[in-house]
């Protein structure tokens, strides 16, 4: 499925003192299976974006497209199924007293029968790596744990796209590999991902697509290397080691992930040894 | 990130009356209060509903707004209403309808308590429109001050007060965030019937109350770790100054309850 926002505006609390300016004309596509990933600093609107592309905030003005069809048009509950959205510390809507419980929750309020419910949570608890925790009380778990149940908990939707905001916020190195490991999986598996981050070194681990966001408007949107090479501000560690040494050695061309960049690096030392 | 139009919601702008010392502010909402009960003539009323016009007027809170802090308190005015209309038997009998009478006496009462109420309300909703919560419980600290030497815990009050006003708007927050976190799970919070809303509540509810007990848990660690240890010597970083302005605003506070009563 292809998601496209048009134009998209949001405030918040307009006509009040609070008054903030979020979305000012965003246009933006999300493509059938790619991983988009959105960087942009604290409060660029890449939060507010994330909770429009399935419409738990409706745009003021513009509006968000699903294959073509509005999607003020569709079932919400359709829509929410579809576009799964994940948000910041997700874990602190986590209520149930059990894991398996709380996973739960979503295949039963889409209708599907205690078999296939235990079935999708079985599934989704296997993916995220946390089968051993389904008999637990969530709030008992240590963050890593908690983020992943909670992650698990739309996942079980099986939606169609996966809406990420900051999903590895705060976690330890080895979680956020394993976050990370579960994104490309999905992809393989034909989920479109959308990953709304500030950690840029990992948008670059994972993304087929970056957007940036500042100010509540698209700065630029386009192949990673196309934006990290260009927006020098915005770029990772391993386009900040290359960046430089291209200029003396233009054979390195521009890698943006860690393993083309060490093969890159080892071919310039070896070429020199 | 809301913005609640609600009873007690401080509105930040500027204003002569945002710029009135807080205390005095409560003690002319609390002269204004207890006059709004020793009035009973309906001229005094209508001198006191001018007087809370013009100071509405004076703060600076668009009137739509205004009006918007005394949405909640309408329900409890109308029942108010309703009950003096057909439960008093005072003056003469208007209209018959089974057991139930409507008498002269009960139609003016009624509209004398909505009245009453409603001025009530919207005085303090003056004062905390136009003071900010943490000078709003500075100032019962200072006022209540003169008990300590009663052992009454005046600091510790303010500070509770000051908390739990503080987090109004941080659950409120919260509670959006864990609404909409749910509905991306499918949650659907505005079908079915009262019971069914109240159950769509529910995981809201738990997560709420978890998280509630965290931040309590933070904000107390925090506190101590930087020093707080009950209101002994602490000094305030804003400091209050009672002006000539504010000393005006008393003497014209009792003027006004006078003249209602006296009209």
């Amino acid at each position: 499925m292809r998601i496209e926002a048009q134009d998209v505006r949001y405030v918040y609390a307009p006509g009040t003192p609070f008054e903030v300016e979020a979305l000012r004309g965003v246009s933006l596509a999300v493509e059938p299976d790619e991983v988009l990933g959105i960087v942009g600093g604290t409060g660029s609107g890449k939060s507010t974006l994330a909770q429009h592309l399935n419409l738990l905030l409706v745009p003021m003005s513009g509006r968000v497209l699903v294959d073509g069809v509005d999607a003020r048009k569709m079932a919400r509950s359709e829509l929410r199924r579809r576009v799964g959205l994940v948000f910041q510390f997700p874990e602190a809507a986590l209520f149930a007293p059990t894991v398996e419980e709380d996973v739960a929750f979503a295949p039963r309020r889409l209708g599907l029968d205690e078999e296939e419910t235990r079935e999708r949570v079985r599934e989704t608890l296997e993916l995220l790596g946390v089968s051993h925790l389904a008999s637990r009380f969530p709030h008992a778990l240590s963050g890593g744990e908690k983020r992943r149940v909670a992650i698990a908990g739309v996942l079980a939707m099986a939606p169609e796209v996966l809406v990420l905001d900051e999903p590895t916020a705060g976690l330890d190195p080895a979680t956020r590999e394993d976050l990370l490991g579960v994104v490309r999986s999905l992809r393989k598996g034909g989920t479109s991902i959308v990953m709304v981050s500030h950690d840029l070194d990992e948008v670059a681990e994972v993304a087929d697509r970056v957007c940036v966001l500042e100010g509540g408007e698209v700065q630029a949107a386009g192949a990673p290397e196309e934006v990290f090479y260009v927006h020098t501000a915005l770029a990772p560690a391993t386009v900040r080691v290359v960046r430089p040494l291209r200029e003396t050695h233009p054979g390195l061309g521009r890698p943006v992930r860690f393993e083309e960049t060490l093969a890159g690096l080892k071919g310039l030392l070896e070429g020199r040894g | 990130m809301t913005a609640g139009r609600s009873l007690g919601q401080f509105y930040p702008v500027a204003s002569p009356l945002h710029g009135l010392d807080a205390r005095a502010k409560i003690l002319d909402t609390g002269i204004l209060a207890v006059g709004l009960f020793l009035v009973d003539s309906v001229a005094g009323l209508l001198l006191i509903s001018a007087v809370v016009a013009l100071l509405v007027a004076a703060s600076r809170v668009p009137p739509g707004t205004f009006v918007g802090f005394l949405r909640p308190v309408v329900f409890i005015v109308a029942l108010t209403v309703l009950f003096q209309v057909f439960f008093s038997r005072e003056g003469e009998m208007l209209l018959r309808w089974g057991f139930l009478e409507v008498h002269e006496g009960g139609i003016t009462t009624g509209l004398f308590l909505a009245l009453r109420i409603l001025l009530l309300v919207s005085t303090a909703s003056l004062l905390t429109a136009t003071t900010a919560p943490i000078a709003l419980t500075d100032s019962i600290e200072d006022l209540l001050s003169p008990l300590k030497r009663l052992r009454f815990p005046a600091h510790e009050l303010a500070m509770m007060t000051t908390i739990a006003l503080r987090f109004i708007p941080t659950l409120h927050d919260e509670a959006q965030k864990i609404m909409r976190a749910q509905a991306a799970r499918g949650a659907d919070f505005s079908e079915g019937g009262p019971i069914r809303r109240a159950q769509a509540m529910l995981p809201v509810l738990v997560a709420l109350t978890i998280g509630a007990f965290r931040s309590a848990d933070e904000l107390a660690e925090a506190m101590e770790s930087r020093g707080y240890r009950g209101g002994e010597g602490r000094t305030r970083y804003r400091e209050q100054c009672f002006r000539a302005r504010d000393a005006l605003g008393l003497g014209a506070a009792v003027l006004v309850v006078v003249g209602g009563v006296l009209v």
